[in-house]
């Protein structure tokens, strides 16, 4: 642990940075920046900052982050015995460069680019395989966005790519908000009827300037196609009125992107207007795009909106809380709680050509990310935006099936079913249905941006619910089964915490689970089973701490 | 004076002979004992009287509700009225201006359909009180009440015999009484006339239309089956044809074209062919003969039927239609050489 | 051109100062978008609402607005009720009877006849839009009448069948906690029963192992996403505690033959159990009325169905005292056409027709609005889905031109554009 604490900075390190003007150390590596940001935010600093975290807390944090379970607990046994100076750092690599982050974050970024809605035009399958094979790839986010907004669906090739449009029905309304709030971190809604009234930031004219990039564009089922495509017009002009302009002005806009130029559109002779001509059932193909121009127009590194939306978006995945909170009211009324550090990373980002994984890579090798989740004191909750103290971030759904399909043991005993087949797809096939209701239970509505909420039907699910009841029955390989066959109850109680909670129990919680047997010994399987399901149902569990 | 030729009845042959024009959608239909008029209930509470000769128009009012059913007493000269508020109406049929000569507070809810018994002296009555009901015709007091039906009585017949009186209901229940002891003996099975619509929660179907054949050998029930979406109406008309004497189902008469709807109306031809017509999308009229399931000969009508009867003359149908009208169609082959008749 | 007026500004009426004031206020809340005092004021009376949703689209003309003797009117008679003056259509004999608690509001147009549309206008009192999701009445009655100590879902939706659990969409800005759970064919919510094979001590001693662990994880890292997840099972054992509110065979079989023993008899004797035992919200549906084919018949079928057992529970509510802290509702998407189809059916009519409101707030036996003579068109006091969302809320005493706030927005509850219907207000 020493050489680990030594490397990382001491407390003393910390205090230095109080002292040290912002960016002092500009060469530094990202990860060291973004420290020296965070600690200057505050002049006490060191005073209120948490100390690291502990092996086996940074181990169930890396997992969870990164590729979205928990480890096993034999991977928990070997990082904890490992004594290498840089284990934390080659494990961050291991997992960013895993086939496990990959359908991880592909995981993540359909749920903020969809929000669940539900399929209609494009088989989800399709959209996670087309988001895990781009992160697999480590294709720049720019990349991403462009073929996102580029895609019109037609091209099988490209299709999957087009849900984004397709399944918000290609509603230019809807779009822009979309589009406004996901890719550039401002909710323009308000916009759509007037200059936003409270927020000087955000104009009527933003609006209707990302709007003119989709008006002429609907849905269609083209009849040759067979399927619902994007259908674009050639003409279709912008015009606006405030809704609190007693004069009643209209004004107009061409395709621009908020505090950009505008577009220069190509003057198209008269009568050669469509590459494909509008007919029924059919797509229209414009010899002229606006849709076509949004994604090289705003994907883009000197585009501030878009590279401050994705570094503040991946922060906030990390560390719990963006520096921009909520994550799409990017406006000088809400600044930022470290503006210097947002800008830094924004710029960071673009920098490195959009390149998420070493983006990542470089939070999570920061003591920032690296800090304890334990607080000093209960008696004030600290500040969240200071980020004095690790937060706790909620399960996704997602990450509640998988850890509570991994702590008991069902994926070690479908591994060891697969045996020498058992690789992530593999797993992926045989395990993923199990997520469903989960997602059902824990998940956003379809249309909205996940947000924790605590239930009692959710309590009811875990507590009295036949999935997680399964699991608990013995099967080859799995918890209940590894438990049942050891005799010393301190072996027992190691295996038991390794597992579920990614840690070594206390010593005092050792004893606990041996009174808990030892008052259960004429009923021993179910006592197990009892023990881990209260495991599994503690706050501890649910929280990525 | 001079025998008319005798007509050829040919039902392959029918042809529209007249249109009877009402304003509002039209319900049930009869020809009076007599042949003169035809008589039909309307959508306006009104029952419109048409003569058949000459057209003219005679409206019977005094009804607040809906009239489908419709029966005569020949002998009385009585033509007796049901409708949907359980009240059963009786007209001196031929008079020049029909006043209600009776009222009979008969059922609680719709009162779906009148039968005269053969000798002319008892009325039946069936309705949405799950009764049905005889009635003394000479004196309009109720003789007997039927109760046995667990769900509304859409039809009622006598059999041609005069013991016996059959009763159908929604859900396809056909429950033989003996009229003298008032009690149920036996039951036909029609049931493949009704579905519990499972997705909309309730019950679709019933006899819509029940006769005799003249000599009392087969009963003929009409109505909607393979209902897949009973809210839209979706489904086929069948008649099931039983043999009265087994009970057992003789045949079930199906449209040989595709047809959506119900079997509104059906009558069993002394000549041994049986006709319906049907209503839903759009309107047909369908003959079959008893040993055959498929049509042999079909007319396309003009818009939705919904009733169908048979002249004493053997020669013509009224049908009862959507659009106000009545038409009636006749099924005699024109005489070859002749001027067709008058 | 389309506005929500989501993003109401001074202009709006709202001033700076006060959005301010009240966005501070709303952070402290956790997850709550609602000013404190704002929620306490609406929790000083206990309060609650029962919907009856008559799924597919009621027939004004046969129920509450009846035309008999017109080209329009069907075969239907009307039938004098307790107030003189007003006639419904006699397939509401019991429901005529206790026509002093009901108001009629007859000047309905909503202008939407596809069934998805008019429900949601129906339920949250707007048009459907693109960008922007409302939420329904019974969540904003979660919201603001709801108690957050009480184990009760506080929108709970008895239907026929289909799948139960939580239609988290229902609660649109104010979360899921908010949004329907739904009770298929009266069945409890789901995972309410113990497993066969846990027994209670059992069960008794794992929770406690479990709260155990938490106590030691929650020295150190308490929160208030931490607290909300720990009292989420005491919520859940104090309605797995009060599972017999589920269970009407617990009533006497008089009583449930008062009912009916049919679906909607059980669930209006279920959504009476539920009202009685501290539910805010709750909505029975009842179905189905999309009488395209055969409107006459399947009207008698389902009214006769619907009568009895509504006018039973209003009595049980009355009886208890319970009906003038209750708001009532009788809903549905939309009406039907006057005009009668070859089919003897009624198609999808928003332009005129009617709804029944009764209990807490309303007016018994008053009358809104006016239908001309075959029913065609509004003649007086029209209103839209906007006003009624105004008037509900008059109804249970609040003041239905206030806010909610999501984040930094204040959100008018109902519609700005629409008013309550004065009419039938107590």
């Amino acid at each position: 642990m020493l050489p680990y604490r030594t490397r990382l900075g001491s407390p003393l390190a910390f205090c230095l940075f109080t002292f040290a003007p912002a960016f002092a150390f500009a060469e530094a590596p990202l990860h060291e920046r973004i420290d020296q940001a965070i600690a200057a935010a505050q002049p006490d600093f060191a005073h209120h900052a948490a100390g690291p975290a502990s092996d086996a807390e940074f181990l169930r944090r890396i997992y969870l982050d990164l590729i979205g379970t928990i480890p096993t607990a034999a991977e928990s046994r070997a990082f904890l015995r490992d004594s290498s100076p840089v284990k934390r750092q080659t494990l961050i690599d291991r997992l960013l460069a895993s086939p496990e982050h990959a359908r991880h974050l592909a995981t993540v970024l359909d749920v903020m680019l969809m929000e669940r809605r539900r399929d209609k035009y494009v088989p989800h399958a399709q959209w996670l395989e087309f988001l895990r094979s781009s992160v697999a790839a480590n294709k720049p986010w720019d990349q991403l966005v462009r073929e996102i907004l580029t895609s019109d669906g037609a091209d099988s090739k490209t299709r999957p790519a087009a849900k984004f449009y397709l399944e918000r029905e290609a509603e230019p309304n809807l779009l822009t908000r979309d589009i406004s709030r996901l890719f550039l971190g401002t909710n323009l809604q308000c916009c759509q009827c007037h200059d936003h009234p409270r927020i000087d930031d955000y104009k009527q004219a933003h609006y209707y300037g990302l709007f003119a990039f989709l008006n002429r564009s609907s849905l269609i089922v083209d009849q040759k196609l067979k399927m619902a495509v994007l259908s674009e017009k050639a003409d279709g002009e912008v015009t606006f009125q405030s809704v609190f302009d007693p004069a009643k002005v209209t004004k107009s806009t061409g395709p621009r992107l908020p505090e950009a130029p505008p577009i220069k559109e190509p003057a198209v002779e008269k009568g050669k207007e469509y590459l494909t001509a509008p007919a029924p059932k059919a797509r229209a193909v414009p010899r002229f795009s606006r849709r076509a121009l949004l994604g090289p127009s705003l994907a883009r590194a000197d585009n501030e909106q878009f590279k401050r939306n994705i570094a503040n978006r991946l922060w906030a995945l990390m560390m719990g809380r963006g520096l921009v909170h909520p994550l799409d009211l990017d406006h000088s009324a809400n600044p930022p709680s470290h503006p210097e550090l947002l800008k830094l990373l924004a710029d960071d980002i673009a920098a490195r050509k959009f390149d998420m994984r070493g983006f990542l890579r470089e939070l999570a090798l920061s003591q920032t990310y690296q800090r304890s989740s334990e607080q000093s004191s209960l008696s004030k909750e600290p500040e969240a935006a200071s980020y004095t103290v690790a937060l706790l971030k909620p399960l996704t759904p997602e990450q509640l099936a998988w850890s509570l399909m991994q702590a008991t043991g069902l994926t070690d005993a479908e591994r060891e079913a697969l045996g020498k087949k058992a690789n992530e797809a593999a797993l992926y096939a045989r395990l993923s249905a199990n997520k469903a209701p989960f997602v059902r239970t824990f998940g956003n509505p379809p249309g909205q941006a996940q947000e924790f909420d605590a239930r009692l039907d959710q309590a009811l699910f875990l507590a009295n619910g036949s999935i997680v009841r399964g699991w608990l029955a013995p099967r080859p390989g799995n918890l209940i089964d590894r438990l049942t066959r050891l005799t010393n109850t301190d072996a027992l109680a190691e295996e038991l915490y390794l597992s579920v909670f990614t840690r070594l129990p206390s010593a005092e919680e050792r004893k606990e689970a041996a009174n808990f047997l030892a008052s259960r010994s004429k009923d021993r399987l179910a006592a197990l089973q009892d023990m881990a399901w209260a495991l599994l149902a503690s706050a501890e569990f649910r929280f990525n701490h | 004076m001079n025998p008319a030729p005798t007509p050829k009845i040919d039902p392959a042959k029918t042809h529209l002979l007249k249109d009877y024009k009402h304003g509002s959608p039209l319900f049930g239909c009869r020809f009076d004992p007599s042949g003169q008029f035809v008589f039909a209930g309307a959508q306006d509470n009104n029952i419109v009287r048409w003569n058949l000769d000459n057209g003219k128009k005679t409206l019977l009012t005094g009804h607040k509700s809906w009239v489908r059913a419709l029966a005569f007493a020949a002998k009385e000269k009585l033509l007796f009225t049901g409708d949907y508020a359980g009240r059963i109406l009786a007209w001196p049929a031929g008079d020049d201006a029909p006043k209600p000569a009776r009222t009979i507070e008969a059922h609680r809810g719709w009162v779906r359909a009148l039968a005269v018994s053969p000798d002319g002296k008892m009325l039946a009555s069936c309705g949405n009180d799950h009764l049905v009901k005889l009635w003394s015709i000479p004196n309009g007091e109720l003789i007997r009440e039927l109760a046995g039906h667990a769900c509304h009585v859409y039809n009622v017949a006598f059999h041609p015999g005069g013991t016996h009186l059959i009763s159908a209901d929604l859900k396809g229940v056909v429950k033989v009484w003996d009229v003298a002891k008032g009690e149920a003996e036996r039951e036909l099975d029609a049931k493949i006339l009704y579905k519990y619509d499972s997705s909309f929660l309730a019950d679709h179907g019933g006899v819509r239309s029940m006769v005799f054949s003249p000599d009392g050998s087969l009963l003929a029930c009409a109505g909607i089956t393979n209902v897949s979406n009973a809210f839209a109406g979706v489904g086929n008309p069948l008649i099931v044809l039983f043999d009265y004497k087994s009970g057992k189902q003789k045949q079930l008469l199906r449209p040989k074209a595709p047809f959506q709807g119900t079997a509104w109306g059906v009558i069993v031809h002394p000549a041994g062919f049986i006709a319906g017509v049907g209503g839903g999308n759009g309107g047909v009229l369908w003959f079959w003969k008893p040993d055959n399931a498929q049509d042999f000969f079909n007319l396309k009508l003009p818009n939705n039927a919904r009733d169908l009867d048979l002249h004493r003359d053997g020669k013509r149908l009224a049908v009862a239609f959507f659009d106000g009208a009545v038409r009636t169609y006749s099924m005699e082959a024109p005489l070859k050489g002749s001027a067709a008749g008058k | 051109m389309w506005c929500s007026y989501a993003c109401n500004s001074a202009e709006h009426g709202i001033s700076r100062r006060g959005f301010f004031a009240s966005a501070a206020a709303s952070a402290l809340s956790l997850g709550s978008f609602i000013r404190p005092a704002f929620t306490r004021e609406l929790n000083k009376q206990q309060k609650r609402v029962l919907m009856i949703w008559l799924h597919g689209g009621v027939s004004q003309l046969e129920t509450w607005d009846p035309k008999p003797g017109t080209a329009t009117g069907g075969p239907f008679q009307t039938i004098a009720t307790s107030v003189p003056g007003i006639h419904i259509c006699e397939l509401l004999p019991y429901t005529a009877k206790i026509m002093h608690h009901l108001a009629l509001v007859r000047g309905l147009n909503t202008a939407e006849d596809d069934h998805g549309k008019g429900a949601y206008i129906m339920h949250t009192g707007r048009r459907q839009e693109p960008a922007m999701k409302w939420p329904h009445f019974g969540s904003v009655c979660a919201k603001l009448l709801g108690d957050s100590d009480n184990p009760l879902p506080g929108y709970i939706h008895i239907t026929p069948r289909g799948n139960g659990g939580v239609n988290s969409q229902d609660a649109a800005f104010l979360g899921p906690r908010y949004a329907s759970v739904a009770l298929s064919d009266g069945h409890a919510p789901a995972n309410l029963d113990r497993p066969a094979a846990l027994t209670q001590v059992a069960d008794q001693q794992r929770h406690e192992f479990r709260m155990h662990a938490n106590e030691r994880f929650l020295s150190s890292r308490r929160t208030a996403q931490t607290e909300a997840y720990t009292h989420s099972y005491d919520q859940a054992a104090q309605l797995m505690r009060r599972r017999d509110l589920f269970d009407i065979s617990k009533e006497p079989p008089a009583v449930i033959d008062r009912y009916g023993r049919h679906d909607f008899g059980r669930h209006c004797l279920m959504a009476r159990r539920l009202l009685e035992g501290g539910a805010t919200f709750v909505k029975v549906m009842h179905t189905n009325y999309d009488t395209h084919h055969e409107n006459f018949d399947f009207h008698i079928e389902q009214l006769g169905e619907f009568d009895r057992p509504f006018a039973t529970l209003m009595d049980d509510l009355h009886d208890r005292g319970l009906l003038s802290s209750t708001l009532v509702l009788v809903l549905s998407e939309f009406g039907r056409t006057p005009r009668i189809n070859r089919n003897f059916g009624r198609d999808h009519w928003s332009k005129a027709w009617s709804i029944a409101l009764a209990g807490c707030g309303i007016k018994g036996g008053s009358v809104s609005g006016k239908t001309n003579a075959d029913g065609t068109a509004v003649t007086d006091r029209q209103v839209n889905g906007g006003h009624l969302f105004h008037t509900y809320l008059s109804a249970l005493g609040f003041n239905s031109k206030k806010n909610f706030y999501v984040e930094q927005r204040p959100i008018p509850i109902a519609d700005p554009k629409a008013s309550p219907i004065k009419e039938v207000l107590a």
